[in-house]
């Protein structure tokens, strides 16, 4: 198919004769210069922006880390994955049991399974725990969509989603069920996040042009020539969903750190929706891709969102607008994938679209 | 015994209507490889053109039954016309986000059209109603689901059978291009798809409208998502493992009603999902399904 011509062809000409040193040093340049963007608005909000902006800012970097975790999997190995929120809820809820202060845990969950009404544990070692708990459900659920096809692994996939939400809703002595966890210690501010969402990106950018990545992109171009070449695509597609699913547990873990108040519907369809607009119109293939969704989304969304709740017209209210944004970013999903399915960033990294501009430009 | 038979009626008419759904969907998929996740709000087109028809005055049930079929199968062949053309040719993922946003889209139309709260539609109330065979009494609601279910899929099997449109989509499943040299019209054999797979989910929303007595913008969303877990259990693309898929989870679900003690219930659809997410551990390609090699489906 024309598209393996292209991806081939596009392979920068260095990283595919770079070894060792050279190809892990370009590409953890990469995801600096990748990642650039998302610190220049970082330091322009902590310099400028009021305090409104930050909080707003706290949750779109929230998601652009769920985006990037979203990245390494459905861009590696091009299955898409309607679940990955499970594991933002996981990693949310999993700090909520596990660092909420106690006096807060007599009121709201005094009833918990396993003496966890009595565990208060510092912040960085529920981190820990609960980005193991991550570990281990994906492992399990990752051996299982590994072995799949394409679409039963999509299926399965959204079966998780809704799986750990129905356990979030109905094991109320542990999750509170429908109500708001509340009394999270909030430990991160804009800087801490900054500095997560900076290595997260590196991060994917090196599983991406790792050997792993790199044959994984290749199992999902032409599964036969692949195998041919002695690929194990299932352990592949395995490794990347479970650093996928760390990554997005990572951002629920963050998200509790400073949001302090959290609910399962947070980490259920609303969000799976517009993460994956924001991968699809910023291009799934790359990680500049994710980055510019989600740059592009936050701030039209936000737009969106101020009409939404209420515009008044001539004096008249307009509270009906409730779905603007669930159209937009429907139709934001429908247009990219039939006009540009390989979204705003294409194909190129940004320092490869750089480095071509420069080197057009030198000639 | 009496309990019991309850129960199994409970489950063979759940199943219907999953196979019902499951077969809408996999009648599209076999053709065009698409998994259209719109399919629910096929279903909750539907229905809301049930709604607004009984809001501006219709009162016949069965002219509200006909309507619902025939929007359910215009909205489906539009969906195609609209969304699904320009990604026929498109790898599956590209189709399914596709179909993903496009169900998003009309989600919320509903919402930002018509209401985020449910509304209430009763013209269709008079299906559900008591049925006393001597002793035993069941509901009128659960013996039409089969026996309609039923005769659904007999037509569908003589339509895939005996016609020439018919043969054209059981041969397209197998082979598109070769169907194309014998002089069939692509676009035909697609519409026609569609508007059977759009026509069995009218037929749900009926039985869906029936039994809720309303109408809300995630109508269908749910129905359709144990309708692809049907599926994925059946094999993918397979029609009598949709059917058969679709049965077993109404089997499924009926059984942990009736196993799981009360204040366990909640966790009813996780268990569902669980059990079906273990079967696929021992047949990873659907119990129907037939184990395809890596790669076969590329042209």
């Amino acid at each position: 198919m024309s598209e393996n011509a292209e991806i081939i062809a596009a392979r920068p000409s260095g990283a595919a004769t770079g070894v060792g040193n050279g190809r892990f040093g370009r590409s953890l340049v990469g995801g600096l210069v990748t990642a650039l963007p998302v610190v220049v608005i970082g330091f322009a909000i902590l310099a400028f922006a009021p305090a409104y902006y930050t909080h707003l800012a706290l949750a779109a970097f929230v998601n652009l880390i769920v985006v990037v975790g979203l990245q390494v999997f459905m861009g590696n190995s091009n299955i898409a994955n309607l679940g990955h929120s499970a594991f933002v809820g996981i990693g949310a809820y999993g700090v909520a049991v596990l660092s909420t202060p106690l006096a807060m845990k007599q009121l709201s969950i005094p009833n918990a399974p396993f003496g966890l009404a009595l565990v208060e544990l510092n912040p960085l070692v529920a981190a820990l725990l609960a980005l193991c708990v991550v570990a281990i459900i994906a492992a399990i659920s990752g051996k299982i969509i590994s072995r799949l096809s394409g679409v039963a692994a999509t299926i399965v996939s959204l079966a998780l989603l809704i799986i750990v939400h129905s356990v979030f809703l109905n094991w109320t002595d542990l999750f509170k069920g429908n109500q708001a966890f509340f009394g999270i210690p909030k430990v991160i501010n804009l800087p801490a996040m900054l500095v997560a969402s900076v290595v997260v990106i590196v991060i994917a950018r090196l599983f991406k042009d790792s050997r792993w990545g790199l044959q994984l992109r290749a199992s999902a171009q032409s599964p036969q020539a692949a195998a041919a070449f002695g690929i194990d695509a299932r352990r592949l597609r395995l490794v990347a969903w479970v650093l996928s699913a760390l990554i997005c547990g990572l951002a629920g873990v963050l998200f509790a750190y400073f949001a302090g108040t959290i609910s399962p519907k947070l980490f259920y369809f609303q969000q799976i929706f517009m993460t994956l607009a924001m991968l699809i119109l910023g291009g799934m293939a790359t990680v500049t891709g994710a980055v510019t969704g989600v740059i592009v989304l936050s701030i039209g969304l936000e737009f969106i969102r101020s009409i939404e709740s209420g515009v008044t017209i001539a004096g008249i209210q307009l509270p009906q607008l409730l779905g603007l944004s669930g159209v937009a970013l429907g139709v934001v999903i429908v247009l990219c994938m039939a006009f540009r399915p390989g979204g705003i960033s294409g194909r190129l990294e940004l320092d490869e679209q750089l480095s071509r501009l420069f080197r057009r430009n030198a000639r | 015994m009496d309990y019991a038979l309850q129960q199994l009626l409970n489950a063979l008419a759940f199943g219907a209507e999953y196979s019902l759904v499951a077969l809408g969907l996999a009648v599209v998929f076999s053709i065009m490889g698409l998994v259209n996740f719109a399919h629910g709000e096929i279903i909750g087109v539907s229905a809301y053109s049930v709604f607004l028809a009984a809001a501006l005055g219709l009162t016949s049930p069965i002219v509200a039954v006909l309507l619902a079929v025939a929007a359910a199968a215009l909205a489906a062949v539009t969906f195609e016309r609209v969304a699904f053309r320009p990604v026929r040719y498109a790898p599956t993922t590209t189709g399914l986000l596709t179909a993903f946003g496009v169900s998003i889209v009309v989600q919320n139309l509903f919402m930002l059209l018509i209401s985020p709260k449910p509304q209430s539609v009763s013209i269709l109330n008079g299906l559900n109603q008591m049925w006393f065979f001597g002793p035993f009494a069941v509901s009128s609601l659960q013996v039409m689901e089969l026996v309609v279910s039923g005769l659904t899929i007999l037509a569908l099997v003589l339509f895939l059978n005996k016609s020439t449109l018919g043969l054209a989509i059981r041969a397209a499943s197998r082979d598109f291009a070769t169907v194309r040299l014998m002089g069939i019209r692509a676009n035909r054999v697609i519409a026609t798809a569609f508007a059977i797979s759009g026509a069995l989910a009218g037929i749900a929303a009926v039985f869906i409208l029936a039994r809720r007595g309303s109408v809300s913008p995630d109508l269908g969303f749910g129905l359709v998502l144990k309708a692809f877990v049907a599926c994925v259990i059946g094999g993918f693309g397979s029609l009598a493992g949709a059917a058969a898929g679709g049965m077993l989870l109404g089997f499924i679900e009926v059984g942990l009603l009736v196993a799981l003690p009360q204040e366990y219930g909640g966790f009813k659809d996780a268990l569902t999902y669980v059990i079906i997410v273990a079967l696929l551990v021992y047949r990873p390609e659907g119990l129907l399904g037939q184990r395809v090699e890596l790669g076969d489906k590329e042209i």
